[in-house]
């Protein structure tokens, strides 16, 4: 019998490094005044890019859900006519990507630009400081209107993709901060005919909302002399825990900070798990689980199985991103920030316009960095954004009347019994995400564009923090201290918050759970949270 | 074979004993299986909420029409074949090459090379090294790359070393030897035809790691007509476990999630039913060897 | 660590107890018509190695070719151990890569959590051993013992088709069926008045679930090797076994047991040396908030301190530490195999 020796096979993971970095250093941009042949061959503006047709090889992470052969994709095939530069695109699934990343980077064969490779920020610093992935800055000032404009418009995007040392290593995929619905991703939604039988408004507080699921629960809503509602069911206690926390007032920087925000008595840097108002989160969840208003099972629920029970309609409130996409189920509605015992009312759990850093970088092997980023810049145009999104008018989608674009029928309800996705890879390729362009409402047919969504969104935008963070950048360094630290002091967040909320750990141990953390570097992870927090006030 | 005999009760009780173990261990193991072909043609929905039991619940054949649409796959039985037989071979070569020599007790230098062998099991430079190892050999994206790299296994090397010393009888060797074999002639003339017992458990062994591996393609291939069936298979089961589900656009994912429960089952069946069937056609050579005859002569 | 059983069965006695083989050697020799090879001192061509080149010399040049494959594509490699002591930055190769010593050890050796993840690991490791080792013997010492072809077959093929499924499946099924509320195992018990157990959140119940699953999946294909190994067991043995009058138990006990013994020592120290290794698929699959503190293993733990991407020095430094303490395990089992018996690995 064969036994695998090597543990780096599916947890090969990226490097770090010791180069020390500081804020404000900026790498010489390199290229005197002189113009280039590359820069001679390109037109500044306008269609096509380049004079003479040129030739890019790029590397692309293939999701499942993605066309299998970017070469064979109509989106290319015509964007190559109307830019004249040609993409030979090599896929690499999405499973090997970093083993493959590496490999490549240490054998020194790697392509021109590397499109949806999902690079984390710790190898944008690495290998920017390299040069490996070259310094965009200038090149965006210079050829990317498109995206310098969205960089202006959005300050927060910027600083989100700035590293440590000043530069710009990569183009992001950023979501349209006005399309609420795709920022919030998975929401808290109710069943109305539930509320109406039973003569109930939308909850409005922590009150409100236990209220009602104790009549869900208890007052047989669905008529058939049976109590097996189920009042709240989702995967993972994490989920409704960072729905809910808002409304005593945590997570005031958004979602993509679960664990720390700003305390307003004192401005300085919380550690939510280790706070007072975390306990009482805590308890509230608990009472809802003791008495049976959430499901018994929700710690090792899968996907699969919670699909399956919430197609059967008896799922009082759950959190997903479209209930009608994903279990057929019509009649739920959006629900609201609540309000909490002391007043608060934040909707916490919003991801932050910054979807992603790493969705594009150009490497110092690319001889035509200029007409790269002029390729790459129309995509966030508009125009470029729809044939993104949208593909190619008659083709993949139609325009109607009132300026509404929507997917051909072919597309929707294939004739030859093709799936939506696959009838749609034949012409674009962003389902799988994590490309290099924006999100916006008119051109996203996904779940979050629904109605359903949208009006949901709209009720609770309201409440969004007032200001929503970015992920942080780290130097190297930093990158592997908190790496470090963050996988146990996480591993405790989420196993304490099980115990608790199940009761397998009763509160009276709070104390002893707080100590815990100063146990495991909790000072040191704060501290360099907070200077990768300075570093991002100040670019 | 085994002659008739008469039976005391005391033998008469073990058999039934004997029988009757076997059969809970059998239903015990036939259970699942069953379960599992009842999964793959079932509604998804009611195999995940616990309905399907023992037969199949809302007769379906989704997941196997999602598994065979996938054109591919055709392209991926032939290669992992390929790959297989040609391993195989390899394998089955290399090893004996290495057990015959280090089965022989006085071979000077035995110990050395066996640990050699075996500090390979537990010590590796990993997959950067092999990796630009094997493109300065030229062997990326080729069909060498899925037959070189693991050409050997140090398990089955000691296992049957550990088949020849002990099934082979030293008398067999000795007559051989006064007969003035030499080595080569004994080796082919009488220890390999004596061991098919354990070259047909090798052959098995090396098969099923040739059909079911996929690591040495997702890393050395980058040509999808050369993909073996276990990576084909892999892109059309979406794992259920990824935990950004929420993530923009993943809803599409999301929706084949169900699907993907029947798909999970079917891909099972289609992926190993040919493999599996290796070993009824393996077992004939599970008799005992010529050695009676042999020893009486 | 050899059964020399009293009772001795046909002719081949040297092939079934080689320290009554060694016995009678020792006897015979002192009688052997060459006393002068003792007194001269040897010459280099009279020393053991040279007679076994003369003697094996077409083994050699057959064992030659499997060396090379392995100093090619295991040993030039190898180099790459480093990583585990360096801070890996992909375009400046492994060589050049900055060396930073222990410290990715030390991180892992000072992490809150490396004694719980060294008790996990150990402990299904040891579990799995203990119990998962005997099944595949004892199943195929029973089925050997089966006149009913068809039925043997019938047993052998399905016992060894679960091999075949994949963890995915594997776990999915055991969801299923060990479900507090839908799951058959659960059914059972409340029928029989018992309670229903959340198996797959009890702590307690984690290794237990996870050693038996593997049993169940394993056993069949676990017991070829041995159903192979007793197909070598002289029959004469088991006739003159019979006339003396043994049971069937006895028989198995006296003459199969030892005829495969050397199988099985082999297995039981190549087995030893995957302690530590307990793989990542099955455990990350079984693992859940509620069951961590006994389902959180080594290759787990790095999987996660590696998700902010940045991480392959240190998941080959822990790696290492995994090959170094198995090795060790394997070479001390060894070490005790050589010493009570005829059977070691070297």
């Amino acid at each position: 019998m064969k036994r695998r020796k090597w543990m780096a096979g599916p947890m090969a993971f990226v490097l770090t490094g010791t180069l020390i970095a500081g804020c404000g250093d900026d790498a010489p941009a390199g290229g005197g005044s002189k113009e280039s042949a590359a820069e001679i061959n390109m037109n500044t503006s306008g269609m096509p890019i380049t004079k003479q047709p040129v030739t890019l090889k790029m590397v692309a992470g293939k999701a499942p859900t993605t066309a299998p052969d970017w070469n064979n994709v109509m989106i290319w095939q015509e964007y190559e006519k109307m830019t004249n530069i040609h993409v030979d695109w090599e896929m690499i699934p999405t499973s090997s990507l970093t083993e493959k990343r590496n490999i490549m980077l240490a054998g020194g064969d790697y392509p021109d630009a590397f499109f949806t490779a999902s690079i984390p920020n710790a190898d944008l610093i690495k290998y920017g400081k390299q040069g490996v992935f070259i310094r965009l800055n200038d090149l965006i000032d210079k050829y990317a209107p498109n995206i310098k404009k969205l960089l202006d418009q959005y300050p927060d995007v910027r600083k989100g993709l700035t590293m440590p040392d000043g530069n710009i290593y990569s183009l992001p995929m950023i979501l349209d901060p006005n399309f609420t619905s795709v920022l919030a991703g998975g929401k808290m939604w109710i069943r109305k005919e539930w509320l109406d039988k039973l003569g109930l408004s939308e909850p409005q507080t922590t009150d409100d909302f236990y209220n009602m699921l104790k009549a869900f629960k208890e007052k047989d809503p669905n008529g058939n002399g049976q109590a097996d509602e189920i009042p709240h069911a989702s995967m993972g206690i994490a989920g409704l825990i960072n729905n809910l926390k808002g409304a005593w007032g945590l997570g005031n920087r958004g979602g993509k900070h679960p664990n720390v925000d700003v305390d307003p008595e004192n401005g300085k840097l919380r550690f939510i798990p280790a706070s007072p108002r975390y306990k009482e989160v805590l308890q509230y969840v608990h009472k809802l689980y003791e008495e049976g208003l959430i499901n018994q099972d929700i710690f090792t629920l899968e996907t699969n199985q919670f699909l399956a029970k919430g197609a059967q309609g008896i799922y009082g409130t759950m959190i997903t991103t479209s209930p009608y996409t994903l279990m057929n189920q019509k009649g739920y509605i959006g629900q609201s920030a609540l309000t909490g015992p002391h007043g608060d009312k934040i909707y916490s759990a919003v991801g932050s316009p910054l979807a992603s850093a790493g969705a594009f970088v150009i490497t110092d092997k690319n001889k035509h960095p200029e007409a790269t980023m002029r390729w790459i810049d129309y995509l966030y145009s508009d125009e470029g954004s729809k044939m993104f999104f949208m593909g190619f008018k008659g083709q993949s989608y139609e325009e109607l009347p009132n300026g509404e674009v929507k997917y051909t029928d072919e597309i929707t309800n294939n004739p030859k019994g093709l799936t939506f996705e696959q009838a749609l890879v034949k012409y674009v390729v962003w389902p799988g995400g994590g490309y290099p362009n924006i999100v916006r409402q008119k051109y996203f047919k996904g779940a979050e564009g629904l109605p359903e969504s949208v009006e949901a969104a709209e009720k609770f935008s309201k409440f969004f923090p007032k200001e929503i963070w970015p992920s942080f950048s780290y130097t190297p360094e930093e990158s592997e201290r908190i790496a470090a630290l963050e996988a146990d002091i996480n591993s405790y967040v989420n196993e304490m918050q099980a115990k608790f909320v199940s009761g397998k750990a009763s509160f009276d141990e709070w104390d002893q759970y707080v100590a815990t953390f100063k146990k495991m570097g909790l000072d040191e992870y704060m501290k360099i949270y907070t200077d990768a927090y300075n570093r991002y006030k100040q670019h | 074979m085994v002659k008739k005999r008469n039976q005391t009760a005391g033998e008469r009780v073990f058999d039934y004993l004997n029988t009757f173990v076997l059969l809970i261990i059998l239903a015990a193991v036939l259970y699942p299986l069953v379960f599992v072909l009842s999964a793959s043609i079932s509604d998804p929905q009611k195999v995940v909420s616990g309905q399907v039991w023992l037969w199949p619940e809302g007769l379906t054949l989704r997941g196997y029409e999602k598994v065979f649409h996938n054109g591919d796959i055709l392209r991926g039985y032939i290669n992992t074949i390929l790959y297989t037989l040609a391993g195989t071979a390899l394998n089955l070569l290399l090893t004996v090459m290495a057990a015959y020599p280090l089965s022989r007790r006085d071979l000077y230098g035995r110990g050395v090379v066996t640990a050699f062998f075996v500090f390979t099991m537990f010590f590796s430079g990993g997959l950067i090294p092999t990796y630009l190892l094997i493109k300065k050999l030229g062997m990326i994206n080729t069909f060498w790359a899925m037959i070189i790299p693991g050409a050997v296994a140090v398990w089955n090397i000691v296992i049957m070393r550990t088949f020849f010393q002990q099934s082979i009888p030293r008398e067999l060797e000795e007559a051989a030897e006064m007969d003035g074999g030499s080595n080569m002639t004994i080796l082919l003339r009488i220890v390999l035809p004596l061991s098919m017992p354990i070259l047909a458990v090798m052959t098995l062994f090396y098969s099923v790691g040739h059909w079911n591996a996929f690591f040495n393609a997702l890393i050395y291939l980058t040509d999808r007509s050369k993909y073996p069936l276990q990576l084909i298979l892999r892109e059309i089961l979406i794992q259920s476990q990824m935990s950004d589900m929420v993530q923009v656009s993943e809803e599409s994912l999301a929706k084949s999630i169900m699907e993907a429960e029947s798909i999970k089952y079917a891909v099972v069946i289609v992926a190993n039913l040919p493999i599996f069937l290796l070993y009824p056609f393996l077992q004939r050579y599970f008799v005992k060897g010529i050695t009676i005859g042999a020893l009486k002569g | 660590m050899e059964l020399c059983p009293g009772l001795f069965y046909g002719g081949s006695r040297a092939a079934i107890c080689p320290r009554i083989a060694r016995e009678v050697k020792a006897v015979l020799k002192p009688l052997s018509p060459l006393p002068s090879a003792r007194i001269r001192t040897a010459k280099w061509w009279e020393s053991r190695a040279a007679k076994s080149f003369r003697k094996y010399w077409q083994l050699y040049l057959l064992l030659f070719p499997v060396v090379v494959y392995f100093v090619i594509f295991h040993y030039i490699p190898m180099y790459g151990v480093q990583i585990a002591f360096k801070d890996f930055i992909a375009t400046k190769g492994i060589t050049g890569s900055p060396w930073v010593g222990f410290k990715h050890f030390e991180r892992f050796f000072h992490g809150y959590y490396f004694w719980r993840l060294i008790k996990n690991t150990l402990g299904i490791g040891v579990y799995e051993l203990v119990v998962g080792f005997p099944f595949p013997i004892l199943l195929a010492l029973l089925l050997n013992e089966v006149r009913v072809k068809w039925f043997k077959r019938t047993v052998q093929t399905v016992t060894y088709a679960p091999h075949f499924l994949s963890t995915v499946v594997l776990v999915g099924m055991l969801v299923i069926f060990l479900s507090p509320e839908s799951g058959i195992v659960n059914h059972f018990l409340e029928r029989l008045g018992g309670k229903p157990i959340a198996f797959m959140t009890e702590p307690g119940w984690f290794k237990t679930i996870y050693v038996f699953s593997g049993v169940w999946q394993q056993m069949g294909w676990g017991s070829i090797i041995y159903l192979a190994a007793l197909t070598s067991i002289d029959p004469q043995l088991h006739e003159a076994a019979r006339v003396d009058g043994a049971g069937r138990l006895q028989r198995i006990w006296h003459i199969n047991l030892p005829g495969i013994l050397p199988t099985i020592v082999i297995l039981l120290i190549l087995s030893t040396g995957s302690v530590l290794a307990v793989g990542f698929e099955k455990v990350f699959l079984m693992q859940n908030s509620l069951n961590m503190e006994s389902s959180d293993v080594i290759a787990t733990y790095v999987y996660r301190s590696g998700i902010l991407g940045a991480e392959y020095s240190f998941s080959s430094a822990v790696g290492l530490f995994n090959s170094v303490v198995n090795f060790i395990l394997l070479a001390v089992v060894n070490t005790i195999a050589r010493k009570t018996g005829e059977t070691s690995l070297w």
